[in-house]
């Protein structure tokens, strides 16, 4: 018998969060949305007041990978809701779990050009992974669970809820029926295991190509569990990145477009490959009838669309990494592959003497991750420093490593890093980002000044936009378009508005001292770290070549 | 040119038409044709798509199937031999 009790639609919102559990929200209030503001005035959950609904998206992501909850983020009616669209986007392409709530002009005006209508439930088509729009408040409590589920459903991804003014107002009964939230219940075909265990057995040169898979299905001890007993050379891609652990002797770091030169060699010469909750992106792959050309390949996915997508599978395991890695469990005989790997790893590890007294970037960003505490959760924007975070840090799990893959949106890295202090506020939580990412949404410097949010940022200032420069010094023959940003404000003067205690460092000799400095403080903590702008990332694999011919610095 | 008849059945839920010409569109696949009607006692639809395209077609049955709406998503081959004929 149902347990019913009447509500407003907008109090009923809140009803059914809770029994999901959720207990933080970002957002940002707007006309369409305030009966659900109202509502909240009386609940318990705790919402974080965003500068920006771009930044209450991102939050929203960044407090669901660090903690591996589903993300809330609401935003009101018109440009509301499309200033969510870009962390919709983010979440999709990164299949992160997100349910948005937007406010819309109440039904008998939707459709008027009613002040700050938009038609966010047509634009969400392209950016969630499903979308509603209740127009009956009875059908409300069932689709607000639906929105759970699907976000949590076998590949992960974000989903908008769009609710009407006067359905958030309508008077409602509860009905509290049964629902269920199953983590990757999918129905796919039984996994052919023994065609797997074949070619794994016939391999003598086999590499693990790991992705942001792994994490999404929680598959971290199962993935370890493998690479340890059959002894595989294993690659990461971004995302991935903390899926392996990164001191495991056969481990070498990441592949393709700035990949280390270990990593994209083996997979060149491997001879099967073992795609892992990966999908052959065009960053990790290069040139893609080049990729892996002498591999087999066996792919472990949950997304059947995934398969044969942009590189055919001769073994395609679908379903739960959980259930599927360990049935492929076997020891392997590859001692001289193995052997061959870590030489590569060895002879092309990464060179820290960089002369001269300029700070530099690599090296800086590997004294914060050997410095940083245990479980200390970094989050990144999009461009050099991004890649020089992937390259030179060490993670121990992915959801310490929370970086735009799929998107590559700047502006990404301070809002998701309060998302992930929210959500792990003993952690340490440390924002590397650039001096063109920061901007992109500097405004939640406020909401960490706000709620006192003790994030550390790691800002590499290099008054360009460093990866367009390097693009078009190398590709564009050197003519810099719209790339000079050396009439930056004055970022540690601009921290300081927000009550953020910064610092400047300019030359080698002040880094240890100025990151001892931040890690020690209580507070949110900005560290300007000013290097050449001349300075590139490499390895680099140009785009439509193979990742064996990648240019280096020489 | 490979020209496909995709014979899609689809819960009738709110906007899973437009879903499907948005993905069809954004997977490369030329919109020939469509035909789409509801079985209102069970409230399934039923929708022939004539799509065009370079691409496999297995890209897009994946890509529907994708969605949250759908029921099945079949090919008709002998669409496809009329039209290779």
């Amino acid at each position: 018998m149902a347990n019913e009790t009447e509500l407003t639609g907008a109090s009923l919102l809140f009803e059914v969060l809770k029994q999901h559990g959720v207990e933080h929200i970002f957002g940002y209030p707007g006309g369409a949305i305030m009966p659900i503001y109202d509502a909240l005035y009386d609940s318990e959950v705790d919402h974080f007041l965003c500068r920006h609904e771009q930044g209450a998206a991102f939050s929203a992501i960044g407090y669901a990978r660090a903690s591996e909850k589903v993300g809330v983020c609401f935003a009101t009616s018109g440009p509301g809701a499309t200033n969510l669209l870009t962390g919709l986007a983010d979440a999709l392409a990164d299949s992160i779990p997100l349910v948005a709530i937007t406010g819309q002009v109440a039904t008998a005006a939707m459709g008027s050009d009613a002040f700050q209508e938009i038609d966010v439930f047509g634009l969400s088509l392209a950016c969630t992974k499903h979308s509603f729009q209740v127009t009956d408040v009875h059908d409300l409590e069932k689709v607000l669970h639906r929105a759970f589920a699907i976000a949590l459903e076998g590949r992960q991804g974000p989903v908008l809820v769009d609710i009407p003014k006067d359905i958030q107002l309508a008077k409602v009964t509860e009905e509290r029926g049964d629902y269920s939230t199953l983590r990757n219940k999918v129905k796919l075909p039984p996994a052919n295991v023994g065609s797997a265990l074949a070619l794994l057995t016939q391999a003598k040169k086999p590499v693990l190509y790991v992705g942001g898979g792994v994490g999404m299905a929680r598959a971290i001890d199962e993935l370890r569990s493998f690479a340890k007993r059959t002894g595989i050379p294993s690659v990461s891609t971004l995302k991935g990145l903390g899926a392996i652990d990164p001191n495991d002797p056969n481990y070498l770091g990441m592949l393709g477009m700035h990949g280390t030169k270990a990593a994209n060699l083996a997979v060149q010469e491997c001879d099967l490959l073992i795609a892992v909750g990966a999908r052959f992106d065009d960053r990790v792959t290069g040139k893609l009838n080049e990729f892996a050309p002498h591999a087999k390949v066996i792919h472990f996915d949950i997304d059947t669309a995934e398969i044969d997508k942009r590189r055919k599978a001769n073994v395609a395991i679908l379903g739960d990494l959980k259930v599927n890695l360990p049935a492929l469990e076997i020891p392997l005989t590859i001692d001289d592959w193995q052997a061959k790997c870590q030489q590569m790893q060895a002879y092309f590890g990464w060179q820290y003497d960089h002369p001269g007294e300029n700070i530099f970037a690599p090296a800086v960003l590997k004294e914060v991750s050997d410095r940083m505490p245990r479980n200390t959760c970094v989050t990144t924007d999009v461009g050099q420093h991004q890649m020089w975070a992937a390259q030179h840090m060490k993670f121990e799990d992915p959801t310490n490593f929370l970086t735009s893959g799929g998107m590559g949106t700047m502006g990404f890295g301070l809002p998701a890093a309060i998302g992930a202090q929210v959500s792990r506020p003993y952690d340490c939580v440390i924002a590397v980002s650039g001096d063109g990412s920061i901007m992109m949404n500097v405004q939640e410097l406020a909401t960490i000044k706000r709620f006192q949010l003790p994030v550390k940022i790691v800002l590499i200032d290099n008054s360009k936009l460093g990866m367009v420069r390097q693009w078009q010094d190398l590709f564009f023959n050197g003519r810099l378009s719209e790339t000079d940003l050396s009439d930056n404000p004055d970022f540690v003067m601009l921290a300081q508005a927000f009550d953020i205690k910064a610092k400047q460092i300019t030359k080698k000799h002040e880094v240890t001292g100025a990151i001892e400095e931040m890690l020690d403080h209580n507070g949110p903590y900005l560290l300007q770290v000013k290097i050449d702008a001349k300075e590139n990332v490499w390895p680099l694999v140009p785009p439509e070549t193979a990742n064996d011919k990648m240019m280096e610095n020489t | 040119m490979n020209r496909y008849q995709l014979n899609i059945t689809a819960d009738d839920k709110q906007v899973v038409l437009e879903r499907i010409l948005q993905v069809a569109r954004y997977r490369g696949f030329l919109i020939n044709g469509i035909h789409a009607q509801v079985n209102t006692k069970n409230s399934v639809g039923i929708i022939e798509l004539l799509v065009s395209s370079e691409r496999p077609i297995e890209l897009l049955v994946d890509q529907i199937n994708k969605l949250i709406d759908i029921k099945s998503v079949k090919v008709d081959n002998t669409v496809m031999q009329l039209e290779s004929a």
